[in-house]
This record gives C-alpha cells, structure tokens and sequence, in this order.
C-alpha cells in the first residue's frame, strides 16, 4: 500500500494501529508480524493472530523509524507485533543531537 | 519543577533538587532533545560504557518530555505544566527566552508564586549578559582560575580540570538559592527570581585569591616551589611507588615532633635547621630533599601506616578512577552505583548536602521523550489529545 503523510495503517496479525509521519524514499512493504500492514477498516487477513508479543513488538504513542528510507510511523494503538519495512526492522526514534565536543 | 535548560549547569541544579526528592519534568526537543546527549569530552563519549554519561550525571531521577516549545501548541502545554510547578529552571539566552514566551515576566505573570531559576553565562546585566558562556571560559578562564592554578614555569593556564566542573559548582549555588527563595515563599507567599551564573560562580570561588592578591599588590597568586616551600609540612610528595600525597600540617610546630617519630626519625625533631615553623622555612629545601630521600624508599601504603599513627593532617592524592573503591566515600554514601536495564552501571555522586542524613536513592536518567504520554496524561490530556499533537510534531 502507498505510504504517505498521515496515511492510517493497521496490522494483520495484531491490533497494533499507526500513522505514517515521515513517508519513506523508497517503495517496499511495511509489515507488522512479518505480514503486510492493511487500511484500517479493511478485513485484514484475519488468518494469523500472533500469540505471543514479538521483540521490539510496537508501543502505543513510540514513534518507529526506518533510517535508510526515513520512513517515520507513530503508533496509535500497540500491539504483539514488531514493524518492519522491507527486509529492515524499524526501531524505536531516538533523540538525534547535533555532535558537540570539547 | 520543570527545567527548560540544556548542557549541564542548569541541569545540575534539576539534579541536585531531584536529588532532594524533587519531581523535575525535563523538557526536550522533540526530535533532537538535550545536546549533552551528543556531547564528546574529555574523551567521553555517549555510549562508551553502555550509557550516555555525561547526559546520566546530570539528568538522573528526571522526568522526560518532549514539547516543541518554539508551537504555540507547544508553549501552551509548557505553560499549562508550569502552572502547577513550585519552581522553573533555565538557561536558555534571554533573547530565546523573550522570543519563546518564558520569559521572567511571562512566567511571573503565568504563576506569580513560582521560583524562576535563571543560569547565565555572565550574568544578566551588562555588555556581555546576552554572550553565551561554557565554565571552561566563564567559571575557569575569566574569573582567573586558570592561571591561578599555572604551575611554575608553565606556558599556558591549566584548562578546566574536567567535564562540567565549573557547571555543577555554578549549578548546586543555584540549587542553594532556590531553596532559600522557596523558604521566602513559605514566609511571605511571594515568587522570585534565582540569578547564579558562571562568572559569578568562580569570582566567589575564587574570592580569597582576588582579594589576596589586591591586599599583596600582586595581580596573580603565588603557586608554591614544592623544592622549597614556606612550610615543608605543608607540600606534596611521591611515595617510591610513584603515588602522590599531600601533607597538610598548616600549623606544623603541633606535629613535627610526632611525625618525626612517627616517620622513624626522632633525630631530626633534634636537628637545629628544622625546630621551628621560621627555621624550617629558612632551611626547606634541606628539609624537602630528607623527606623526599626517605619517602622514595617506601610504598604509599608503608607512608600510610606511619602518617595514620600521628595526628597532623595528610591526604593520598587519588585519581578520579580511584575515588570509586574509596572506603570513604563509599561508607558516607558519596558514591552509589546506578543500575541500567542493559547491564551497564555507573558510579553517580549523590547531592553533597544531606539533610538528616538522608540519602537519595539514585535512579537513571529518562530516555529522550519517556515520559511524554504519562506526564500529559496527569496534566488531564487525552489519550487521542495526545497523539494529535504528536502527529502534528508539537511533542516527542
């Protein structure tokens, strides 16, 4: 599905919700329990529902980033499963300070 | 409280009154947060270790949110936290202030019993109230701790001794004068304004030595030759295993006799050069190469043992890495161990100053934004409030 700012996602394997904030620079899946991430309101799969949480698994109100295509997502709602986009995982937004030193 | 404040003077003050039990709400940027995050110095560097130490010493026991301040969405969240808060932290410039609306009389008017905390460089008045400053420069170089420390024959001033030491001083006077205007508040209900900066701060440090120096007509303090000093009892040796102490017997004719004994040389209590502080003065640099001799033969340890069993006062010179296994400091509690999820732990000083002897239990300091969703959550905001905003980029 075509990412853009503000475009609303939602996982098919577990109630993880987002929001893209940052859309990325390159074309690729993103997918959430290693299966790609639907509309909301669509059906989903439905097939698969994760059992256990995943590491990294989303965190409601983190924001996720995938440095290579700086794609950005905040989740809205958390869930089992963890993101990725293509074959990368995204990860937790950290704090980027200019470098400084004395 | 809340602290609006970046590096670490101000940010120690945040420190020191956490310490004290304080709820200190740090604000950060939301997408870059508090420089000293990214702060190399000294040769430390974030991450070395596991943590980011320079960012853990001075933000331990805080809170994290993240607030685009420079939003009118932003400032009105601050505003909303400020409030409720006893006391406001700064040391962002006054024109930044004045521009982002937390200002001293914006924040007065806002909450007029609040203890505004100002940090500055240099002051808030004068040619260079508005030049930002660094302790290297406003602390150590320009209130003339740097060449005061120059050792003899040096070229240049001695840089500051080490990462932010000027800005924790200059931080725990501010840490002091907030407390007495949050006493002054109890007493007449009245907020106020807390001014220290970093000049200030090492003017007051080193007032004996300014003051000094206009009584003697000299423009710099003398630093003594360790080969023949004023008071031999009172200088610096190297044991033979190469470690350093210091004997500090200012008044020296109390103990000669004792440590001569106890340093196995009753002779010299004896020896007509040394039987006075004015004949020891007059015949030091005898004195120092005898010590000096007998010193060199020994281990610190054995020098230890013999300066333990009499009563003038003597000190090993540690290095910083040593203080940590400092039986001292440990029993005092001047040292604790702070413990972080991924294994890594770091040595953290508690605030100097115990009141009933009670000491903090020292927490790490918050991820950049933890604490975004819990601290708005209590301020009465929404779950879907808050996501708006951080959809719109107004906080992190």
């Amino acid at each position: 599905m075509k990412l853009t700012a503000g475009t609303k996602i939602k996982s098919a394997v577990c109630s993880l919700e987002a929001i893209v904030i940052r859309p990325p620079s390159e074309e690729a899946d993103l997918s959430c329990g290693g299966v790609a991430v639907v509309a909301p309101g669509s059906e989903g799969t439905g097939a698969i529902q994760l059992a256990d949480a995943e590491p990294g698994q989303a965190l409601i109100g983190k924001r996720y980033v995938d440095l290579t295509s700086g794609l950005e997502v905040l989740c809205t709602k958390g869930g089992k499963g963890a993101l990725s986009f293509g074959e990368r995982a995204l990860t937790p937004k950290e704090a980027k300070p200019l470098p400084s030193s004395d | 409280m809340v602290e609006v404040a970046i590096y670490a003077f101000v940010p120690s003050t945040g420190a020191a009154l956490a310490d004290w039990g304080a709820d200190v709400i740090k604000v950060e940027h939301p997408e870059t947060g508090d420089p000293i995050r990214g702060l190399s110095s000294y040769g430390i560097s974030p991450g070395d270790g596991g943590v980011t130490t320079l960012w853990e010493v001075f933000n331990r026991g805080k809170r994290s949110i993240g607030i685009d301040i420079r939003s009118s969405e932003g400032r009105e969240l601050l505003l909303s936290l400020i409030d409720k808060a006893d006391v406001f932290l700064t040391n962002f410039m006054q024109p930044a202030r004045a521009k982002l609306g937390i200002d001293v009389e914006q924040i007065m008017a806002r909450n007029p019993r609040i203890i505004y905390g100002r940090g500055t460089g240099q002051g808030p008045l004068g040619p260079d109230a508005n030049k930002g400053g660094f302790d290297g420069l406003s602390y150590w170089s320009r209130p003339g701790v740097s060449t005061a420390a120059m050792p003899p024959g040096s070229d240049f001033p001695v840089m500051l001794a080490g990462p932010a030491f000027g800005d924790i001083q200059s931080g725990m006077n501010l840490a002091g004068g907030i407390a007495a205007a949050l006493f002054r508040r109890e007493r007449t209900g009245q907020g106020a304004v807390v001014d220290v900066s970093l000049f200030g701060s090492g003017l007051w440090a080193m007032q004996a030595s300014i003051a000094g120096c206009y009584a003697t007509g000299r423009d710099n303090i003398v630093q003594l030759d360790r080969r023949s000093p004023p008071n031999p009892l009172a200088n610096i040796y190297r044991a033979g295993d190469g470690r350093f102490f210091v004997i500090g017997m200012l008044e020296a004719d109390r103990y000669w006799g004792g440590l001569c004994q106890a340093l196995g040389r009753p002779e010299l209590a004896e020896d007509a050069r040394f039987t006075s502080m004015a004949l020891r003065a007059e015949n030091a640099a005898a004195l120092v190469t005898i010590l000096d001799e007998m010193f060199a033969t020994m281990t610190l340890a054995q020098v230890g043992e013999m300066l333990n069993s009499q009563e003038g006062q003597w000190a090993t010179v540690e290095l910083p890495g040593d203080t940590v296994n400092d039986e001292q400091a440990i029993v005092n509690g001047y040292m604790q161990m702070v413990q972080y999820p991924s294994g890594a732990q770091l040595p953290l000083v508690p605030v100097p100053a115990l009141i009933d002897g009670e000491l903090p239990q020292l927490k790490r300091a918050p991820e950049h934004c933890e604490h975004t969703d819990e601290v708005l959550m209590a301020a009465g905001h929404s779950e879907e409030e808050i996501l708006n905003l951080k959809v719109g980029g107004f906080i992190g």
